[in-house]
């Protein structure tokens, strides 16, 4: 890594060999605009956007593709640069159809955000402008316009480059061009939305999210994906206390820029759902509506009863969840069976490039946290239809509509002495029990998730949950004294400092230093 | 003067191996593979001073010690046979009638760069060249000029034929490479260079068809022969093909700077029919025009050419007369790289158009004086900022045509129609 001293508009930047002038700009605070250069994509410098001067040099140079080296003198306020971004703008616009009022992408495109920043000038253009495709359906969540498309050729490379699967390219020569997929292919790849996320301009939009909100009523908040265990960071999108969209969030560590279809979406069926509201209680005739008090006290005193007691927690349940679980669990039994919900499926190659194999995006942590005394999952669930226990506690896993083995693990659940489920909705599984909590979901609850990889990334509530229900955390909190365990840790920060006193491989960690990036556990604490 | 590029051309059968080796054909190489280390054959090429004959007239010689001596990847020399530039007809001529000169020099180069496989990129419209090419080749082959151990040298070389499929852009030397590697054929960012990251990312060498059938001449007769000839910076003999309103249009072989207007009037017979010379542009239809009065002291080199605001470019000579609209001929020439440009970067894939469409308003009568600026300014964004050549390419006659023929195309936009007729 050798140094490299340049000079970027009368500023020292120290910076390392390799490193293109647009990286080194960007690292030091300095924006220069661009449309196609993407960091995680080839260079095709075919934007023109990113012009910049260079002392010595006759030509602008595009940014995107010009190495640093020692003593270059480069501007990118000056007049001719800002004159030359002025003219790329109106070049990009000639063939536009301004068609915002109706465009989805309108509030996060580039092209309106560099025609404020840098062109603010009528069209001289006054010819017919060239038409194209419009509303043509590229696969099951994508959408394309041509006329709005700039052919900076992102989507195209992405497919190329990271899930090597091409299915788009390039058509036809001159302002004719237009992007198109290969005869016979449909964008329908494993990751194939993460070409709208690069898309800059309004040209591929989400079939999924279009037309349900103006992206500036968005409420963003940091999070981590619940659909594996990779951990992937998003932004959670909120209108209205609901789930508009996904977006990934850039952590190198972890997802790189991209997150897949699989994630995207999950948040449909864990969260538009019919909720529970109160809780429940098994009466001659069928579950009722009873209080938190009864229900409560009925669910200990059920399972206090029903050693061998089998314990489930979600995969989906944060780290502190999980801590909270195996106490009450340990309370209630003397020889708890205690396992987080884990299965794999087989990934093809284009999903091994984000996805786990598996739908538990805590299973680590929740390990971490104990909760697996009974050598994995499937032993649990195979002593379960072999009827080994005579109570069982279920969090936020519907077990009984598993493929597969569903109807078995529900004439197991059925035999149980005592059953208490704990969900957002009254599942098949929900409803077998003796004692149902209403919960909350990933959204509505913040904590802590373990990834596969150690990395423990924090989880925030973008959602508010609704009235009656109250998150795993509280119900766990709320149980403890009960079955005799003091307990002092009142919040999720609270729970977490207790974890890194507790269990070592957490050690030293604070809540409050997680960031929105995450923080690594190390190997070493792992063996302790 | 002596020939030496149209050496063989008006030679009966001059396409075949037996005619091309009873004129001496062929003697250069087994010089060079016998006599001559590459480096030698190199250095050689580097003293005849030649420069690149397809428009950019960099030094040949300095082009082939770029290749990185110490790469492992395979290396690839190409001859760009895409003869696409209006107005351009030499190369096609050459591959018509001297097949063997051609195929010699690029197995003289490619041994010079110690390359071990050869493409020639040819045009697909040249169908017949092709095919007359593909049989020199066969030849060639047949003969131990190419294949393994030629002329018992221990040299190799296997030399590939592949017919484009009908692009300009193919014949700007990344455009041809992107074609050949089998995309679309888009011209490569710069850096890196061919000579490093060409040919499926190999080093790759790209000389045009001209460039190359000249060096047999240069290695059989000696660089100092060939420097001999011509002006300081611009040395040998060029092709020149020469077309529009002119007596005897044909191609011809110049002496680097021999005078411009002596050429046109007394070695191509003038403007005919009693007309007036009105403009010429000297390069091919990329290269900026001069009016008549401009030609006066331009000498046909690269310099000369330079100073008088225009290039030398591919040697394509078109000749106006005075009844030529110069509206209707810059609308034409803009249609034409609206039609080519290949769409990659910004500025040429939306300018070239939107210049066309303004040509096309003011001839047929909608034209605004605003216009004109609007054009020369439309131009300037494109010059220089595009990825290729190719933006320049467009943009330079269209500022040219306006610039030189301004009151004509202000004529044209008052009266909302021609002038001339």
């Amino acid at each position: 890594m050798d140094p490299v001293k340049l000079t970027i508009d009368g500023r020292e930047v120290v910076t390392t060999k390799g490193k293109k002038v647009i990286q080194a700009a960007a690292d030091a605070g300095i924006v220069i605009p661009y449309y196609c250069y993407h960091p995680k994509l080839s260079i095709a410098g075919n934007c023109r956007m990113c012009l910049v001067e260079i002392e010595k040099m006759p030509r602008l140079q595009i940014a995107c593709n010009t190495d640093v080296s020692e003593g270059m003198v480069v501007l990118t306020q000056s007049p001719k640069v800002v004159e030359a971004r002025k003219s790329v703008m109106e070049f990009l616009l000639v063939n536009h159809p301004l068609d915002c009022p109706i465009c989805d992408q309108s509030g996060e495109c580039w092209l309106q955000d560099y025609y404020m920043q840098h062109d603010l000038q009528g069209s001289r253009f006054e010819e017919r402008k060239e038409h194209d495709r419009k509303r043509e359906i590229f696969g099951p969540y994508v959408v394309f316009d041509g006329e709005r498309c700039i052919k900076c050729t992102r989507c195209v490379r992405f497919l190329q480059e990271v899930t090597r699967t091409g299915e788009l390219e390039v058509l036809n020569r001159g302002d004719h061009s237009t992007i198109t997929r290969f005869p016979g292919r449909t964008l329908d790849n494993p990751l194939s939305v993460n070409v709208v996320d690069i898309c800059p301009v309004g040209a591929l939009t989400d079939r999924d999210f279009r037309f349900k909100v103006r992206v500036w009523y968005l409420k963003k908040t940091p999070s981590v994906c619940p659909g594996c265990s990779t951990g992937c960071n998003i932004s959670v999108e909120t209108y209205q206390n609901r789930i508009a969209r996904f977006k990934p969030r850039v952590n190198e560590e972890v997802n790189s820029h991209w997150l897949c279809d699989e994630g995207r979406y999950c948040f449909h069926a864990l969260t538009e759902v019919e909720r529970l509201t109160s809780p429940l209680i098994r009466q001659e005739g069928g579950l009722v509506p009873t209080d938190w008090e009864t229900a409560l006290w009925a669910a200990l005193t059920g399972l206090g009863k029903a050693d061998p007691l089998a314990g489930v927690l979600s995969g989906r349940n944060t780290n502190e969840e999980a801590f909270l679980f195996g106490k009450v669990i340990a309370k209630l039994s003397a020889q708890p069976a205690l396992e987080v919900f884990y299965q794999e499926r087989e990934l093809t190659e284009t999903e091994k490039v984000l996805k786990s194999p598996d739908r538990s995006p805590n299973f680590q942590g929740a390990r971490d946290m104990g909760v697996s005394t009974n050598g994995g999952f499937d032993l649990l669930l195979r002593e379960l239809i072999e009827g080994k226990f005579r109570g069982a506690y279920i969090v936020g896993e519907d077990l009984v509509s598993l493929p597969g083995n569903g109807e078995k693990i529900r004439q197991a659940l059925e035999k149980l002495s005592f059953l208490v489920v704990q969900d957002t909705e009254l599942t098949s599984t929900a409803k077998l029990a003796h004692v149902v909590l209403p919960a909350t979901n990933f959204a509505e609850k913040e904590g802590t998730y373990t990834n596969r990889k150690g990395r423990v990334q924090k989880l925030n509530a973008a959602l508010v949950p609704p009235v009656g229900a109250l998150h795993d955390w509280q119900i766990f909190a709320r149980l403890l004294p009960d079955v005799g365990e003091k307990i002092s840790s009142h919040t999720p920060a609270e729970i977490f400092q207790e974890i890194s006193r507790q269990i070592p491989r957490y050690g030293g960690l604070s809540y409050a230093t997680i960031g929105e990036l995450g923080i690594q556990l190390s190997d070493e604490t792992k063996q302790l | 003067m002596e020939k030496i590029l149209l050496r063989n051309i008006d030679i009966q059968d001059s396409h075949t191996l037996q005619v091309y080796e009873s004129r001496g054909g062929y003697r250069a190489l087994r010089k060079a593979l016998k006599e001559m280390t590459p480096e030698r054959v190199t250095e050689e090429v580097k003293a005849s001073g030649l420069r690149g004959r397809g428009g950019a007239g960099f030094p040949t010689g300095m082009k082939w010690s770029f290749v990185p001596k110490d790469s492992l990847k395979p290396k690839y020399l190409i001859c760009n046979a895409d003869e696409s530039e209006p107005g351009t007809f030499k190369d096609r001529l050459l591959i018509e009638k001297d097949p063997h000169a051609m195929v010699e020099g690029v197995i003289l180069a490619s041994y010079a760069i110690q390359f071990h496989t050869a493409f020639i990129y040819i045009r697909g419209e040249l169908a017949f060249g092709a095919k007359v090419l593909e049989r020199a080749i066969a030849e060639a082959y047949q003969a131990g000029y190419l294949g393994k151990n030629i002329s018992g040298s221990g040299y190799d070389l296997e030399l590939i034929l592949h017919r484009g499929a009908g692009a300009y852009i193919c014949g700007e030397e990344t455009g041809l490479l992107s074609s050949l590697e089998g995309g679309r054929g888009w011209p490569k960012v710069k850096p890196p260079f061919p000579a490093t990251h060409g040919l499926f990312g190999c080093p790759t060498i790209v000389n045009n068809v001209e460039t190359l059938a000249v060096v047999p001449w240069i290695i059989d007769q000696g660089a100092a022969r060939y420097a001999a000839i011509g002006t300081e910076k611009s040395k040998g003999t060029k092709l020149f093909c020469v077309s529009g309103h002119i007596r005897n249009p044909g191609v011809y072989e110049v002496e680097m700077g021999y005078p411009f207007r002596q050429f046109l009037e007394e070695d191509c017979g003038g403007v005919p029919g009693g007309k007036k010379l009105k403009g010429v542009i000297p390069g091919g239809a990329s290269m900026p025009v001069l009016r008549a009065d401009e030609i006066e002291g331009v000498r046909m080199d690269y310099e000369s050419m330079q100073a008088a605001g225009t290039l030398l470019g591919s040697g394509g000579v078109i000749v106006m007369d005075d009844s030529t609209c110069m509206v209707k001929t810059a609308w034409n020439i803009a249609r034409f790289f609206a039609h080519e440009s290949c769409g990659q970067c910004s500025p040429c894939r939306e300018g070239c158009h939107w210049m066309e469409k303004i040509f096309a308003r003011i001839d047929n009568g909608s034209g605004e004086k605003a216009d004109l600026d609007l054009i020369l300014n439309i131009s300037g964004n494109i010059i220089g900022r595009t990825i290729c050549p190719f933006g320049d390419a467009a943009a330079m006659p269209a500022a040219a045509f306006i610039k030189k023929y301004r009151d004509e195309f202000e004529e044209h936009i008052r009266q909302k129609r021609c002038v001339l007729t």
